[in-house]
């Protein structure tokens, strides 16, 4: 059965290769039950009604999939050891639509809004210290993707197994378990250190760049960097909607040192 | 080292799948995928920077379920590409080939869209296959999922890298001395901008399922 898990963990990866607009994530959810189903249904007809059972809709975040994957296996597990009945078919459609919502929410805002801005962040911060030495920079620049890849890797690969792990062992209490300590407190980390970083980042870059030709054109160095840091960060971050457009800043940046070289 | 443009596209293109077709190891973001591209042809400074810029501009844009942002993965590969293939480590030139890879990266927004749709299609087939006893469909409709995902990267790789190089390296020999200087300070400016956005980001970033 070992080999089986190994296998389902594996397809996990291509949860969302056949994404689509209808039922988005379905094929991709029974690509990853399948070799599981294959080993508790010898029957073919009642491997086709299970194989049939997961057509449906299923949209969550990729990489959170994994516990409700390993909840849907268990309870497929029972209803071939302790019969079918409609009870327990329509509770693994009311696990899916129950789950699938509040895991995508926390996935999207740990893993899409905390870790991987804080391993780029990181990333960042190293490839501005190494460029304050040539030497170093020419040697170790390769060294700054992988970086970001190994962090956010580390961290994504491991809770894509505990999550597959925690799902088969404590099956529906897995939700439960998983709130007590994990999320929260990662959360929590998350949240001390997407302030930090940033901050960091930002003094190192000033400190090695300062704002090169733009500084020196139109007004003191140190005058401009000041206006045009504090402008954007408190315009961005206090007055700006929640739905900026990042394409409407880049073109307004490029406008703006036209302009200033005018 | 190579200016190969099928070679550079194929490694564009499994790049680019990486952004829902398989795995999601963030291969896919700007801050790994553009110094890829700067390594192989050998200017993996400007690669960075410019991987940087987009990767902290555009640090909110993921695809999550049926929002699809603009496919940043493009501007930083197009731009990369085509900075080192026609004018090697010029920072006004790589601030060009970033303005001109957003209409690109949005027409490869509207190619996926596409793309997506085309899935149902074979989600249908599977179905009907499982319906038949045709279980072997399941594994074949994700094997031809992926390889339509890479075709059409690989594909519109090829047509940005050719066509939109010969745009680009045109239009760039016009501009004048004025705005190659307003480019210049872009270089410098840009990251601000972009620190900007990541405070931005993080400011609106709210868990509130857990908040309790």
């Amino acid at each position: 059965m070992i080999k089986i898990y190994f296998k389902m963990f594996m397809r996990t990866f291509f949860i969302q290769t056949l994404w689509n607009y209808e039922r988005m994530q379905n094929i991709g959810f029974l690509f990853i039950l399948k070799p599981f189903l294959y080993k508790i249904y010898l029957n073919k007809d009642k491997r086709k009604k299970a194989l049939l059972r997961h057509t449906g809709y299923f949209n969550t975040h990729p990489y959170m999939a994994n516990v409700i994957v390993a909840i849907i296996a268990n309870i497929e597990k029972k209803i071939v050891e302790e019969g079918s009945s409609n009870e327990k078919i329509s509770d693994i459609n009311a696990i899916k639509s129950v789950m699938e919502g509040p895991l995508a929410a926390i996935g999207d805002s740990f893993f899409g809004g905390t870790l991987r801005p804080l391993a780029a962040l990181i990333s960042i911060s190293m490839l501005i210290f190494l460029k304050t030495s040539d030497s170093w920079f020419g040697a170790y620049n390769v060294l700054i993707p992988l970086l970001f890849i190994f962090l956010y890797n580390v961290v994504h690969i491991s809770v894509r197994c505990r999550l597959m792990f925690v799902g088969f062992i404590f099956d529906r209490e897995s939700i439960v378990r998983l709130l007590r300590f994990n999320f929260k407190l990662l959360w929590k980390m998350g949240n001390v250190g997407k302030f930090i970083i940033p901050i960091v980042t930002l003094f190192l870059y000033l400190k090695v760049f300062g704002f090169g030709p733009a500084a020196n054109n139109i007004l003191p160095k140190t005058t401009v960097n000041i206006v045009f840091i504090y402008g954007v960060i408190l315009v961005l971050s206090i007055f700006v909607s929640r739905k900026f457009s990042p394409t409407f800043l880049f073109y307004g940046t490029i406008l703006t040192c036209i302009i200033m070289s005018i | 080292m190579t200016e190969n443009v099928i070679f550079l596209a194929f490694i564009a293109a499994l790049c680019t799948v990486d952004i829902i077709g398989f795995g999601q190891f963030m291969i896919c973001r700007p801050i790994f995928c553009a110094p890829l591209i700067g390594f192989f042809m050998d200017d993996i400074g400007t690669a960075l920077w410019i991987g940087m810029i987009v990767e902290m501009i555009w640090i909110d844009a993921v695809p999550m379920g049926v929002a699809l942002p603009v496919d940043i993965s493009s501007i930083s590969i197009l731009s990369t590409f085509w900075v080192c293939k026609y004018f090697m480590s010029l920072y006004e030139a790589a601030i060009w080939g970033l303005i001109l890879a957003i209409p690109f990266a949005y027409l490869y927004r509207w190619i996926d869209i596409w793309g997506r749709n085309f899935n149902i299609k074979i989600m249908y087939w599977v179905e009907k296959g499982i319906q038949n006893g045709k279980d072997g469909r399941i594994n074949l409709g994700i094997a031809l999922g992926l390889f339509f995902f890479v075709s059409r990267a690989f594909l519109f790789y090829i047509f940005a890298m050719i066509i939109g190089g010969w745009i680009y390296a045109n239009i760039y020999l016009q501009f004048s001395e004025l705005i190659l200087e307003g480019f210049k300070k872009a270089w410098y400016l840009l990251p601000v901008s972009g620190f900007g956005m990541v405070m931005h980001n993080f400011r609106n970033i709210k868990t509130p399922f857990l908040r309790h």
